[in-house]
């Protein structure tokens, strides 16, 4: 055998941020011993970063200084508390120290003056707690006290080589602008130190959103795209994405669809795991033939989570009373689940990280999202490729079964399949659709795509009935609209 | 404690001078610092004189001091006097602008 290893590249040491999502981003954490400037405008969560960065470190025994020069030691506490951390225990325990020095307003200057107070009082802390980790906030309220561009960027300079020669993993915080990149008097910090975050909070259609992305991380890879990030209860969350396209799961075994005659033309049923697409205009059953799956899978003791925009759970469960689709026992058996929320209630980074806690939480084996058309909602066409791309890459990750129905515009439609546009993703797709014979308008199934099954390629006629959907066999044409039994 | 001649000048201004309390936050021996430590000395002699506590604090020995004053920068002089705080940041070379902030009156350097 070679030995391979002594050809690989060594990774730098890196400190596990342990901020959700935020370690797969950074391939294991921010860079160990060295500074990361995360730059974004306000109201971007920079303070709330550096802050669970210590925190989080604190906790897991790596002490940690944050000091800030915008607001008050007690303010920081607050903040903390509302997201449910408790720095005052952290405090007492000397695994964390809060400074707020305030910079005085109004100041004489009276010849040549330098930071050695501050390093000086950064030295102080850091030996007492033995720290490892130290947050600068608002480094740009900082150098205010200097007019003079290249003096401010000497001492930033100094700052820097102080926090390398103690060997600390530092985030300093700046305020930047929305336009990204190096921006105006603070542009060299970004060459300074050894990566660099940039947040940026925006406004699409209406919807607030909120992006990180990785600039530059010397020594190391990093996830390449803006990832969503949401600041909620616990702290925050980040959204990696493309890092684990590859992580799917293989399909697995057949699923039954809910209707034994719609399995004979599936080849035997759904693949479990398999990302389906029933696509169709409106008043088709799509979500008639979503429930007769869910509910067969729930008889069966298989969890179902029903992720509902466009109707609330108890409208839900009465208007499935009328094509005979009882879910309350599999309710009841807390067999299903249904989220019903409106797409514009919270934006489409919300909508994903509920979905992701439920998804945790309830661990279910299949998943319904009625219907993919509303999470247009969200905000724009991109807020919800997002949020579909994450939702079913999560779901293919965990072996997840996820039916998406897509409310297709216009009767006539034919084109339009996906809608969204994330057709790789899709394993198969079922198309319903009226269709206009004799004066009498029939619905027709058809089994568009299959991946790894052969399938019927005929077109069906079905219609609903009080006992669900049923499939008419192939040549009855004209079979009249009505309960067959 | 030679009187100067501009002295009486400066009794005249201000019959019941206002006393200052000073705080000088130096760094070790480094050069600025140094020089703040004999400007203020000069300071003081000129224009102080006996009106006046002064303190001096190496932030290399004592953070917590600096800390709870809010100094950052070194040399800074804290100087508290009628009820309000000035602080100036640097060794002390421009005195008049020291004086200014010290509501003293222009005098000799």
């Amino acid at each position: 055998m070679k030995n391979r290893a002594s050809t690989h590249v060594k990774p730098i040491p890196k400190a596990p941020t342990g901020i959700g999502g935020l370690d797969d981003i950074l391939e294991g954490g921010l860079p160990k011993g060295r500074t990361t400037l995360v730059g974004g405008g306000p109201g971007s969560g920079k303070t709330i970063l550096g802050l669970e960065f210590v925190y989080r470190g604190a906790l897991a025994g790596e002490p940690g200084v944050f000091i800030s020069f915008e607001e008050s030691a007690a303010a920081v506490r607050q903040n903390a508390s509302a997201l449910g951390w408790d720095l005052a225990a952290l405090e007492k325990a000397g695994k964390l120290a809060l400074l707020n020095p305030r910079l005085p307003t109004e100041v004489t200057v009276s010849g040549d003056f330098n930071l050695k107070g501050l390093l000086a009082i950064l030295d102080g802390q850091v030996r007492a707690l033995r720290a490892k980790r130290i947050v600068i906030d608002a480094v740009d309220a900082l150098t205010r006290i200097y007019d003079d561009p290249k003096r401010e960027r000497n001492e930033l300079y100094a700052l820097h080589h102080w926090l390398d020669d103690q060997q600390l993993t530092a985030i300093l915080t700046a305020k930047i602008g929305e336009d990204a990149g190096p921006s105006g008097r603070h542009g060299y910090l970004d060459f300074m130190v050894d990566c660099v975050l940039r947040l940026d909070q925006r406004v699409a259609g209406q919807v607030t959103t909120r992006r990180l992305r990785v600039i530059k991380y010397r020594g190391s890879g990093f996830g390449r795209n803006e990832y969503p990030y949401l600041i909620g209860p616990g702290g925050t969350t980040y959204v990696p994405l493309s890092m684990l396209e590859l992580m799917h799961q293989p399909l697995g075994g057949r699923v039954s669809a809910g209707q034994p005659r719609l399995d004979e033309l599936l080849g035997g049923g759904f693949l479990r795991g398999a990302c389906i697409l029933l696509s169709g205009t409106s008043g088709t059953g799509k979500t008639t033939l979503a429930v007769s799956f869910a509910r067969a899978a729930c008889a069966r003791g298989e969890k179902v989570l029903y992720l509902g925009f466009e109707e609330s759970e108890a409208a839900l469960v009465s208007c499935m009373l009328s094509p005979g689709l009882d879910l309350r026992p599999a309710l009841r058996a807390k067999k299903l689940r249904i989220q019903a929320v409106m797409p514009e209630a919270v934006g489409a980074e919300e909508h994903l990280i509920r979905a992701y806690q439920i998804i945790a939480e309830f661990g279910p084996d299949h998943m319904i999202c009625d219907a993919i058309s509303a999470c247009r909602r969200m905000g724009s066409d991109q807020a919800a490729f997002d949020f579909l791309m994450r939702l079913v890459n999560t779901c293919k990750q965990r072996g997840i079964t996820c039916l998406l129905l897509n409310q297709t515009p216009g009767l006539q439609e034919t084109d339009e399949i996906t809608g969204i546009g994330f057709s790789s993703l899709v394993d198969a797709v079922l198309r319903l659709r009226f269709e206009e014979q004799d004066g009498t308008v029939h619905r027709d199934l058809l089994v568009m795509k299959l991946r790894g099954s052969k399938h019927s390629h005929q077109h069906h006629r079905y219609r609903i009935t009080d006992h669900g959907v049923e499939i008419l066999a192939n040549g009855t044409p004209g079979a009249p609209e009505g309960s067959p039994a | 404690m030679k009187p100067r001649t501009k002295g009486p000048k400066t009794a005249a201004r201000a019959p019941k001078a206002t006393r200052h309390r000073l705080q000088l936050f130096v760094a070790g021996t480094e050069p600025n610092s140094q020089l703040a430590r004999e400007n203020l000395k000069r300071i003081i002699a000129a224009h102080l004189k006996d009106n006046c506590e002064l303190a001096i604090v190496d932030v290399l020995k004592d953070f917590q001091t600096a800390l709870a004053a809010n100094v950052l920068v070194t040399p800074a002089l804290v100087v508290d006097a009628a009820g309000t705080r000035t602080i100036i940041f640097g060794n002390l070379t421009e005195i008049t602008k020291v004086l200014a902030a010290l509501r003293l009156p222009p005098g000799p350097p």
